[in-house]
C-alpha cells in the first residue's frame, strides 16, 4: 500500500517550509503527519517525507527509531500509555498496570508524562487520564472500546 | 508563607487560556514598555534581575542573553523548551494550560530583546492536549495582532527525554536524532541550522513579563540575593496535596510541603525527598530539616534545585525499589551517543534488577560505585553525570537498605 | 590560529598549530591513545570517549578528539587517572561484544583487541546471558556484513555513507544499549565506495565478505602499490600470503592514506581488481597457443623481426610503468617501429565519477601523453608487436607480451603482473607515484625490461 500526502497535507508542508530556515525542519512535522493518517509511520511514508523534505529515507528512519512515540507497525488494539516512573509509581501506577494487563488493550509502559502531580496516569490517543483508580480505568475503557 | 504569584497569577481564574479573558487580567501589558528600552536596555533589565533558568539549570538568562548577537547578518531565533520531561515536573504544562497567553507575551518581550523574528516552541509529543490549548492561543494572539514583530510555530517532540537537553533540542529542531552536540570551546549562543539561537524554558520567558513591567528591583523583593524571584515548585509522590505552587526561592523546604501539600500522605513520616525531578541527588528527611528551597542551599546539600518538582517518599518506601525505578528511565531514555551512558545505564539498571530479584551480591554494590564514577564528567552532556550522583547518593544515604538487599 | 607553537605532552615538548586538533599531534607522534569514533577522513564526533587525556588546568579529563592545540598546552597521556578512565570506558565498550576473536576476521586488526591489551586485561563481569543480543552476519549488500553484537557505534560507517558519498544508506536506529547500525528494512547499502566502511570499522562488525574466513591478517605480507583501475592512481596496500607448497597470493587490496591523490580511499571495483591481477595467467611462452622453450620463443621473435622491416608497430599499454615504456621506446628507436598506444579502448566514461573514479582506465596513461606517444589505431601494420595493449589490430605477423592469457595465434611472451613487478606511475593529476614489488610467484614472469635485456638485440 503506497502512502501519499493529500492536496490539504501538501499545503500545510508548504506553509510550514517557509517557518524554518531549512525544510530538514520538517521532519518530525510530517512523520507526526503521516502517523496521524495512518496509525503508524509506514516505509513508504518515509519515502514519500523523504521526497518533499530532502532528508535521505535513512536518516528519516533512525529519527523514526529514535522517539518513543513513533510506531513503524500499525497497532492492532488500542493502545494505553501507562506512566511507570517515580511519582506514579509512589502513588499505585504498579496496580493499574496489572489492572490493564486484563484488558483487551495494548499496555504500553512509558516513561514520565508530565503528571506526577495527578498519579497514577496513563493517556489514550493523546488525552490524559489521570488520578487513576481501577474502577476509573474501568470506565474509561468502558467508554472507549 | 508569603504569597507570590508571578507566573501563576492567572491561573485558578476561569477561562484564563483564552485571549478575552487573559486580557481583561491584564495580559499583554508589559508590551506598552516596550517602547521604553532598547533591546540592550531590555536584556540589562533581565541581567540585573538575575532571572535565573527555571529549566533545571539556574543559569542567568539575561547572560545567555547577552550572548545573542544584536547585529549579526544571520537570522536570530528564540527556541522556547516546553519538553518537561524530567520526571517529577509539570509546571511548564500548567503555564501553557492555564496562561498561554503570559508565555506568549514573554515571547513577544523576548524576541525584541535578541531581535528575533521567529520563536519555536519545542513541546513534549505526549503533552497533544496542552499543545492544542497553546496552539489556540497563539492563533488568537495572530488575530489580534499581538505577533506582528515575531512569528510563532510549535514543533512538536515525540518522546524523547534527552531533547530537554538544549543542543539536542535544537538537533532534534533540525530534523535530526536528539544527539547532545559537542561543547562549544567558549560563551557562544545555541544554532539552529547555524543560525544563533537563544533556548529558554517555558517558565523563564513567562517570568519576563513581570520583570519587564515592574522592574528588576520588584522581582529581586522575592526570593535570596543569589536565587532572586519565585519558582513554580512542585510536588508528588507521597504527599497529600500534590501540585504545582508557586513560591519564592528561599523558603523552607519542610514548611513548603506542609504549607502547600498539606504534609505527607497519610500522617506518615517523611523519608526522602529528591528536591528537584529525579536527576537531582535524593535528600533524607534528616538533611531536609533547615533546608531552604534555593540553588546555593541545595548545593551545598550536595545535591540540586533542579526543576523544583519535589518527589515525596514516606517512611515505608523501599530505596532499593525506586533507584531501580529511577535507572529504569535512565537506561530507557540514554540516547546512546557516548559509551559511558549507553552501556552504563544499562548496567546498572541490569545491576539493580539483580539487586530487586535478591541475586545481588557486595560486589554489585561496589561495581554501581563504578559506574557511577565512569559516568561522571567524561560523556558529552550532563545526562550521565546526572545517573552518576542519583546512584552515589541513594546507595550512600541509605547504605542499610542497600546492604540488607545485597545480603 | 595557524602559528606553529610548544605543546607538552608528557613532559616532552613537540611543535604544533595552534588550533589544530590535539588527536592529530598525538596519533601523528606516536603517542599512546585509543580511539573508536575519531578518523582523519571524518572529524571528531566524540562519542566512543576514548581519547581522553589530562590538561594542565582543565579539572577533568578531555577528549582529545575535540581538543583544539593552544601555546604551552600540557598534556598527560599516560597517567594513572588517565590510564583508569581508559580502562573503565573500555570494559563498557566490551561490555555487550560477544568476545568472538577466535572466529572474526578483524582478529589481528581489531582496535578493541589492541586497546584491550593496553589497557584492558580484565574479566568480565557480565554474564553471557546479561548482555544485549543483536544480529550476526547481516548481509548489508556490497559485500559487506555486519556483525550488531561486535558493533561499538563509533558510527564511522554511518558518517561514510552520509557525509563521504552522501549516499545515506547506513544509520543508527534505535536509543541507548539497544541502539544499532543498519540500513532500511528491504534496503541495501550500495554504492561504488562501500566496502571502504569494513577498513573504517575499527572492530569486527563490518567485514568483507570477500575476504572473510579466507586467511588470518597477521599471515599477511603488505606491500606499497598503486591501483591500475583508472587514471587516479589510488594508494593502495597489497595484501598477500605464500603458504607453504602453495603460490604467493593476493587477498585484498586496501586502500593506503595519501591526502594528495585518495584520500582514505579507494573504490570497490579496484578493490576487488586483485582477483582479476591473479586470475587467467599468461604463465609461459607459446607460439600458436603451443608452449615453447625461452630460447625458442627469442629466436622466433628475432626471426620475425628480420622478416620484416618497414610498417612494424609497437602498441604499448598505458597501464605499462613509466620505466618499462621508456625501455620500449628505446627498443622500438633500435627496430626503427612506430609506437602506438590507441586510448579509445581505456576510456570509459560510465565509470566516472567526482570522488575518485576517472573516465581513463589505464593508470599511466598520462606517461604516454607526456612521452607523446601516438594514442591513434595503427594503420597498415606488417609486424606488430604488442606490451600488453588490450586491444589487437590487424597485421601480417603479430608478437604479444602479455600478462593475462591471449587468444592470438601469435609468439606470446608471459610477463610479469604489476604486483609482481615495481616502478613507476604518473597519474591524471600529474602525480608521479612509485610500487614495490609485492608477489613473489613460484615460476616469476620475467618483466618486460628482462625480456628486452634478454632479447638483446
Amino acid at each position: 500500500m503506497s502512502f501519499t500526502f493529500n492536496q490539504d497535507d501538501l499545503n500545510k508542508i508548504k506553509e510550514l517550509k517557509t517557518r524554518y530556515p531549512s525544510p530538514d525542519a520538517l521532519c518530525l512535522p510530517c512523520l507526526w503527519m503521516a502517523q496521524t493518517k495512518e496509525g503508524y509511520i509506514s516505509i513508504d511514508a518515509i519515502d514519500a517525507i523523504s521526497e518533499q523534505i530532502g532528508l535521505a529515507p535513512m536518516q528519516i528512519y533512525g529519527v523514526v527509531t529514535f522517539y518513543t512515540m513513533f510506531h513503524l507497525q500499525k497497532p492492532d488494539r488500542l493502545q494505553v500509555d501507562v506512566c511507570k516512573t517515580l511519582s506514579c509509581k509512589l502513588c499505585g501506577s504498579d496496580e493499574i498496570l496489572k489492572h490493564l494487563k486484563s484488558k483487551d488493550v495494548y499496555v504500553n509502559h512509558v516513561e514520565c508524562l508530565g503528571s506526577c502531580g495527578t498519579a497514577p496516569m496513563m493517556q489514550i490517543k493523546d488525552k490524559n487520564y489521570e488520578n487513576l483508580t481501577n474502577e476509573k480505568v474501568d470506565a474509561i475503557l468502558e467508554e472507549l472500546l | 508563607m508569603k504569597e507570590c504569584k508571578i507566573v501563576s497569577r492567572k491561573f485558578s481564574i476561569e477561562g484564563s487560556h483564552t485571549l478575552e479573558v487573559a486580557k481583561h487580567h491584564n495580559a499583554y501589558r508589559s508590551l506598552e514598555k516596550r517602547g521604553e528600552f532598547t533591546p540592550t536596555q531590555m536584556i540589562k533589565i533581565i541581567k540585573d534581575a538575575n532571572l535565573r533558568g527555571k529549566g533545571g539549570g539556574g543559569a542567568s538568562a539575561g547572560e545567555k542573553w547577552e550572548l545573542m548577537p544584536q547585529d549579526g547578518d544571520k537570522p536570530s531565533f528564540l527556541a522556547v523548551n516546553c519538553d518537561e520531561s524530567e520526571p517529577g515536573t509539570f509546571k511548564d504544562r500548567q503555564i501553557i494550560t492555564y496562561d498561554p497567553h503570559l508565555l506568549i507575551e514573554g515571547i513577544i518581550l523576548t524576541c525584541y530583546a535578541i531581535k528575533s523574528k521567529h520563536a519555536y516552541i519545542y513541546i513534549r509529543g505526549e503533552y497533544k492536549e496542552y499543545q492544542d490549548i497553546l496552539q489556540n492561543a497563539i492563533d488568537e494572539a495572530y488575530e489580534d495582532g499581538l505577533l506582528e514583530s515575531c512569528d510563532i510555530t510549535i514543533h512538536r517532540g515525540a518522546g524523547a527525554y534527552i531533547c530537554g537537553e538544549k543542543s539536542a533540542l535544537l538537533e532534534s529542531m533540525e530534523g535530526k536524532r536528539g544527539h547532545p552536540r559537542l561543547k562549544p570551546k567558549q560563551k557562544e549562543p545555541e544554532w539552529f541550522f547555524g543560525n544563533p539561537t537563544l533556548v529558554n524554558n517555558v517558565e523563564t520567558i513567562a517570568t519576563v513579563p513581570f520583570i519587564i513591567q515592574n522592574g528588576s528591583d520588584a522581582y529581586r523583593e522575592y526570593g535570596t540575593h543569589c536565587s532572586p524571584g519565585t519558582l513554580l515548585f512542585g510536588m508528588s509522590g507521597h504527599v497529600n496535596k500534590p501540585g504545582v505552587y508557586e513560591s519564592e526561592f528561599g523558603v523552607s523546604m519542610l514548611e513548603y510541603i506542609e504549607h502547600f501539600g498539606g504534609g505527607v500522605k497519610n500522617g506518615k513520616k517523611l523519608k526522602a525527598v529528591i528536591p528537584g525531578g529525579v536527576s537531582c541527588g535524593v535528600l533524607t528527611a534528616r538533611e531536609c530539616k533547615d533546608l531552604t528551597l534555593d540553588y546555593e542551599a541545595m548545593r551545598t546539600a550536595g545535591s540540586s534545585l533542579g526543576t523544583g518538582g519535589m518527589i515525596i517518599m514516606d517512611e515505608d518506601t523501599d530505596m532499593v525499589a525506586v533507584l531501580k525505578n529511577i535507572l529504569e528511565f535512565y537506561h530507557e531514555e540514554s540516547c546512546g551517543q557516548c559509551t559511558p551512558c549507553r552501556e552504563g545505564t544499562g548496567w546498572s539498571d541490569k545491576i539493580l534488577q539483580k539487586i530487586v530479584n535478591k541475586r545481588g551480591t557486595k560486589k554489585d554494590l561496589e561495581k554501581l560505585f563504578e559506574l557511577a564514577d565512569v559516568m561522571n564528567g567524561k560523556t558529552i552532556c550532563v545526562f550521565a553525570p546526572s545517573v552518576s550522583s542519583v546512584l552515589i547518593s541513594f546507595i550512600t544515604k541509605f547504605r542499610d537498605e542497600f546492604e540488607r538487599a545485597v545480603s | 590560529m595557524s602559528e606553529i607553537c610548544e605543546v607538552i605532552v608528557d613532559g616532552e615538548i613537540h611543535e604544533a598549530k595552534e588550533g589544530s586538533l590535539l588527536i592529530d599531534l598525538l596519533i601523528e607522534e606516536g603517542v599512546k591513545i585509543p580511539y573508536f569514533c575519531y578518523h582523519e577522513s571524518l572529524g571528531a564526533d566524540g562519542n566512543c570517549r576514548m581519547c581522553m587525556v589530562g590538561i594542565k588546568g582543565e579539572k577533568r579529563p578531555q577528549i582529545a578528539c575535540d581538543t583544539l592545540i593552544k601555546k604551552d598546552m600540557e598534556v598527560f597521556s599516560n597517567t594513572d587517572v588517565i590510564k583508569k578512565v581508559r580502562t573503565d570506558i573500555l570494559e563498557l565498550e566490551l561490555l555487550n561484544h560477544p568476545v568472538d576473536c577466535p572466529i572474526c576476521d578483524q582478529a589481528g586488526e581489531c582496535s578493541l583487541q589492541d586497546f584491550y591489551m593496553d589497557y584492558g586485561l580484565h574479566e568480565s563481569k557480565v554474564e553471557i546471558e546479561d548482555k544485549v543480543k543483536n544480529s550476526k552476519h547481516v548481509d548489508l549488500g556490497s559485500s559487506v556484513v555486519l556483525d550488531q553484537e561486535r558493533c561499538v557505534l563509533c558510527a564511522r560507517c554511518t558518517r561514510f555513507t552520509t557525509e563521504i558519498t552522501h549516499t545515506n544508506e547506513l544509520g543508527i536506529v534505535g536509543r541507548g544499549d539497544s541502539a544499532k547500525v543498519t540500513t532500511m528494512p528491504g534496503r541495501e547499502l550500495s554504492n561504488p565506495y562501500a566496502m571502504n566502511v569494513v577498513d573504517l570499522c575499527p572492530v569486527g562488525a563490518l567485514t568483507s565478505k570477500d575476504f572473510r574466513f579466507s586467511q588470518r591478517v597477521w599471515l599477511l605480507e603488505t606491500h606499497n602499490s598503486i591501483c591500475h583501475g583508472c587514471a587516479k592512481g589510488c594508494n593502495i596496500y597489497i595484501d598477500h600470503n605464500k603458504l607453504k607448497y602453495k603460490d604467493d597470493v593476493i587477498y585484498r587490496f586496501r586502500p593506503r592514506k595519501n591526502l594528495e591523490v585518495n584520500g582514505h580511499f579507494i573504490c570497490d571495483e579496484g578493490r576487488l581488481s586483485y582477483k582479476d591481477v591473479q586470475e587467467n595467467r599468461q604463465e609461459f611462452s607459446t607460439f600458436n597457443h603451443i608452449e615453447v622453450e625461452q630460447d625458442i620463443a627469442i629466436s622466433k621473435f628475432k626471426n620475425f623481426l628480420e622478416q620484416h622491416h618497414k610498417n612494424i608497430h609497437i602498441l604499448i599499454d598505458a597501464n605499462l610503468y613509466t620505466e618499462e615504456i621508456e625501455a620500449i621506446l628505446e627498443f622500438a628507436k633500435s627496430i626503427k617501429a612506430e609506437v602506438f598506444s590507441p586510448l579509445e579502448v581505456y576510456t570509459d566514461e560510465g565509470f566516472a565519477d567526482d570522488m575518485l573514479k576517472c573516465s581513463n582506465r589505464a593508470s599511466n596513461y598520462k606517461t604516454i601523453e607526456n612521452l607523446n606517444i601516438s594514442t591513434e589505431n595503427p594503420n597498415n601494420s606488417e609486424l606488430i608487436i604488442n606490451f600488453n595493449h588490450p586491444q589487437n589490430f590487424e597485421s601480417l605477423m603479430q608478437i604479444d607480451f602479455c600478462t593475462h592469457k591471449s587468444d592470438t595465434n601469435s609468439l606470446v611472451f608471459a610477463i610479469a603482473a604489476f604486483t609482481e613487478n615495481e616502478g613507476s606511475l604518473t597519474n591524471v593529476d600529474g602525480i608521479t607515484q612509485q610500487t614495490q614489488k609485492a608477489v613473489k610467484k613460484n615460476n616469476p614472469q620475467p618483466s618486460i625490461i628482462e625480456w628486452l635485456t634478454r632479447i638483446d638485440l
